[in-house]
C-alpha cells in the first residue's frame, strides 16, 4: 500500500511527523496511508481554547491537484462549520492550488477558529446568531467546547 | 426534409459542413408550407411602396463550427496587425486579451495605446509589477510533486512559479474533466495568472484526448464570451449565430427551426426588451401559485349564463344560445370593442394608491400584475387553439384541392392569413409584460392605444379565419393588411432601436 503512494505524499507525512505544526497533530491510519487522523487545539483567546478538536482529512486519488477532504468529528458552534462538521473554506474549494499542502490546510482551519466569518456562512442559523447577537454566540462556543472538546 | 439538408445536398460539399455561411434570414425563397411565425420582411414590400423602415429588420448569419473558429481567428489577426509596436502580441495572447474583453476589438487597441503593461497585468498575463519584481531563487525541486527536478524540466508562466512538467499535465487533466479551459490558473496558490492556448498546447501534445477536450471547451468559452455570437439553444444544435449588431431581435435556426431573440435566447419579445422579459418571466414563475386560479377554460355566458367553452382562439365570443356577442377577457359587450376602445386591454390604476395602507397597496399590485398576466395568458392560449384552427385550414384546403374545387395557389392565402395572425397575436402577447413595467405618462397613453387597436384588428381578423368558408377572399386579405400595419406601427414606434 505505501509503496504505491505519490512521492508529495510520503513527504508531506515525514514532513508533518518530524516538524509538528504547533497545536496540531495529523497522523497518518495503519491500513491507509490516505486517510489522516487530526487533532486541532482550540486557539488562545478564542472561544474554543482549551478544547481538542477532532478531524477527518482524506486526500482523494487527484491529490494534489484536487483539495484535501477534510471534516470535523467533534461537534462545533461556528458559523463556518455546519452540523455534519463540513467546513466553508475557499482554499478547500475553488481557492485550491496544488501549491497547497496537508500543513497549509490545517493552519487555516485552526485560523479559521480564531477569526469566525459570519458573513460567509455555512451553518446559517449559528451565523445569524454571531451577527444579532455576538456575546450570546461566543457563549454558546464555549460551552459546547466545554461540552464536547474537553476530556472530563 | 429540412431546408439545412436541402442547402447540403445542394451544395454537394462535406457532409459535415451544414452549409450555412451564406445563409442569412432574408432567404425564404423555398419555405417549408408548415412553418409557422415566418414573414420576412419582404412582406411589407407588398404593403406600402416606396422606403418603409421595418422595425424588426435584423442582419445575421448562421455560422457552423469552422466558420465560427475563422471568425474569431479573423478577429485574433486583425488585433495582432494593428498593435505591431512593442510589447509583440502573439496569436494565443491575442485571444486572452480579447475574451477578456467579450471580443471588442476597438476597446482591447484602445486600452492597449493607453497602458499596454497595465492592460496585460488586467488580462492576467503579466503578474502585477509589485509581484514581478520579487526574485526568488530558482526551485530545486517541484513545489507540486516534491520531486527534484532539472531547471531546464521545469515551466512556468510569466509569474516564475515553476512546475514540473508531468505535474502541469495531471492538472490540466483535472482542470479540463472539470470543463475549464479558457480560465486555467497557474499553479500557485494566489497566483491568479492565466495559462494561454499555446502552453496548454506545449504541455498537452502527448495527451491527445484531453487536448480535444481542452479545444472544444476552449471554443465553447470563446463563443460565450464573443458579443456577437451566440450558440443556437436548440436541444443538440451546434450552429452558431452571429450578429454584427447584437440587438434584441428575432433569429431562426435554419438547422434545427428554432426561434428566439438573439440576445437573451429566450423567446422573441418585442416590444419588450431583454430585462423586462426576464424580470417578467421570473415573476411569473414565482407567483404561479397565484396565478393558478384564473386559468379557466369555461365562462358563464354575461346575458344567459350558459356555460361557454373556449375552443378557438378568437376572443371575441358568440354565445351558441342566445347568440350574445362578448368579450371573452372583461365579459363585456362585444359592440363596444371598436378599435377606439381600449378599457378592455388597459388597467385602471388607483390613482390615490400612494395615500393607501400598505395592505391596500400590496392588494392593488396583485390586482395589476394578475390583470396583465391574464391577458398574457390568454393570449397564449389563444395562439395555440388558433394552431388548430390552422391545421384544420390545412385539411380543408387538402380536401378542396383533392375535389377539384380550386389549386394549392388558390386557396395559400388562407394559410398566408393563419400565419399573420400568429405573428400579430405573438406581438400582441408580448405587448402585456411591457405594458405592466411601462411607466404612466402620455407615452404609455399612445402605447395603450396602439395595443387597443391591434387587439381589436387581431379578434377580427381571427374571428374571420374561423369563418373562411363564409368570409369574402378580398375581405380577409384587407384584414390581413390591416392587422399588420397596426402591429408594425406599434413596433415602429416601441420596441427599442
Ligand atoms: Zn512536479
Ligand atoms: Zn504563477
Ligand atoms: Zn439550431
Ligand atoms: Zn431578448
Ligand atoms: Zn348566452
Ligand atoms: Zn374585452
Amino acid at each position: 500500500m505505501m509503496a504505491s503512494l505519490p512521492r508529495r505524499i510520503i513527504k508531506e507525512t515525514q514532513r508533518l511527523t518530524h516538524e509538528p505544526v504547533p497545536g496540531i497533530s495529523a497522523i497518518p491510519d495503519e491500513q491507509n496511508a490516505r486517510y489522516f487522523h487530526v487533532d486541532v487545539m482550540g486557539p488562545s483567546e478564542s472561544p474554543f481554547e482549551g478544547g481538542t478538536f477532532k478531524l477527518e482529512l482524506f486526500l482523494p486519488e487527484d491529490y494534489p491537484m484536487a483539495p484535501p477532504k477534510v471534516r470535523f468529528m467533534t461537534k462545533i458552534y461556528h458559523p463556518n462549520i455546519d452540523k455534519l462538521g463540513r467546513i466553508c473554506l475557499d482554499i478547500l474549494k475553488d481557492k485550491w492550488s496544488p501549491a497547497l499542502q496537508i500543513r497549509t490546510v490545517l493552519l487555516s482551519i485552526q485560523a479559521l477558529l480564531s477569526a469566525p466569518n459570519p458573513d460567509d456562512p455555512l451553518a446559517n442559523d449559528v451565523a445569524e446568531q454571531w451577527k444579532v447577537n455576538e456575546s450570546h454566540a461566543i457563549e454558546t462556543a464555549k460551552a459546547w467546547t466545554r461540552l464536547y472538546a474537553m476530556k472530563s | 426534409m429540412s431546408e439545412a439538408d436541402a442547402d447540403m445536398a445542394s451544395q454537394g460539399s462535406d457532409p459535415d459542413d451544414e452549409g450555412l455561411s451564406d445563409s442569412s434570414y432574408q432567404d425564404y425563397s423555398d419555405e417549408d408550407i408548415n412553418d409557422y411565425y415566418n414573414y420576412g420582411p419582404d412582406d411589407m414590400e407588398q404593403d406600402d411602396r416606396g422606403q418603409i423602415f421595418d422595425p424588426e429588420a435584423f442582419e445575421y448569419f448562421l455560422f457552423n463550427k469552422e466558420e465560427a473558429c475563422q471568425f474569431l481567428d479573423e478577429r485574433v489577426a486583425e488585433l495582432t496587425q494593428t498593435i505591431q509596436f512593442s510589447p509583440q502580441v502573439s496569436h494565443t495572447i491575442g485571444k486572452v486579451l480579447l475574451q477578456a474583453h467579450q471580443w471588442v476589438l476597438t476597446e482591447v487597441m484602445e486600452r492597449f495605446r493607453e497602458d499596454s503593461v497595465q492592460l496585460m497585468v488586467d488580462c492576467r498575463i503579466l503578474p502585477p509589477p509589485s509581484r514581478a519584481k520579487q526574485v526568488e531563487p530558482p526551485p530545486k525541486q517541484c513545489p507540486v510533486c516534491l520531486q527534484a527536478q532539472e531547471e531546464k524540466d521545469l515551466l512556468s508562466l510569466a509569474c516564475n512559479h515553476k512546475f514540473c512538467t508531468d505535474c502541469w499535465q495531471r492538472y490540466f487533466q483535472v482542470q479540463v474533466e472539470d470543463g475549464v479551459a479558457t480560465g486555467v490558473e497557474c499553479m500557485w496558490s494566489d497566483c491568479r495568472l492565466i495559462t494561454t492556448e499555446d502552453f496548454a498546447l506545449s504541455i498537452l501534445k502527448n495527451s491527445p484526448v484531453t487536448l480535444r477536450r481542452y479545444q472544444q471547451f476552449a471554443f465553447n468559452d470563446y463563443i460565450k464570451g464573443h458579443y456577437q455570437l451566440r450558440w443556437c439553444p436548440g436541444p443538440d444544435c451546434d450552429v452558431i449565430y452571429m450578429a454584427p449588431q447584437p440587438l434584441g431581435r428575432k433569429v431562426q435556426c435554419k438547422k434545427c427551426k428554432t426561434c428566439c431573440c438573439f440576445r437573451c435566447l429566450k423567446d422573441y419579445h418585442v416590444p419588450a426588451d431583454c430585462p423586462t422579459i426576464e424580470s417578467w418571466l421570473r415573476k411569473c414563475a414565482d407567483d404561479s401559485e397565484t396565478a393558478n386560479y384564473i386559468s379557466a377554460h369555461t365562462k358563464d355566458c354575461p346575458k344567459c349564463n350558459i356555460c361557454i367553452e373556449k375552443n378557438g382562439g378568437c376572443n371575441h365570443m358568440q354565445c351558441f344560445q342566445c347568440r350574445y356577442d362578448f368579450c371573452w377577457m372583461c365579459l363585456g359587450d362585444w359592440k363596444t370593442h371598436g378599435s377606439e376602445y381600449y378599457e378592455c386591454s388597459r388597467y385602471k390604476e388607483n390613482p390615490n394608491i400612494a395615500n393607501e395602507s400598505a395592505q391596500a397597496q400590496a392588494r392593488e399590485a396583485l390586482k395589476k400584475y394578475l390583470f396583465y398576466f391574464e391577458r398574457w395568458e390568454n393570449h397564449q392560449k389563444s395562439l395555440k387553439l388558433e394552431e388548430q384552427t390552422f391545421q384544420r385550414i390545412q385539411h380543408r384546403i387538402k380536401e378542396k384541392v383533392m375535389n377539384n374545387m380550386g389549386t394549392w395557389i388558390d386557396w395559400q392565402y388562407l394559410l398566408d392569413a393563419a400565419n399573420l395572425l400568429h405573428k400579430c397575436r405573438y406581438t400582441l402577447e408580448y405587448t402585456y409584460p411591457y405594458a405592466y413595467y411601462q411607466e404612466g405618462g402620455p407615452r404609455k397613453k399612445l402605447f395603450e392605444y396602439q395595443q387597443a387597436q391591434l387587439e381589436a384588428e387581431i379578434e377580427n381578423l381571427s374571428w374571420k379565419i374561423e369563418r373562411a368558408e363564409q368570409t369574402d377572399r378580398g375581405d380577409l386579405e384587407n384584414q390581413m393588411d390591416i392587422t399588420e400595419k397596426r402591429r408594425l406601427t406599434l413596433l415602429r414606434d416601441f420596441s427599442e432601436s
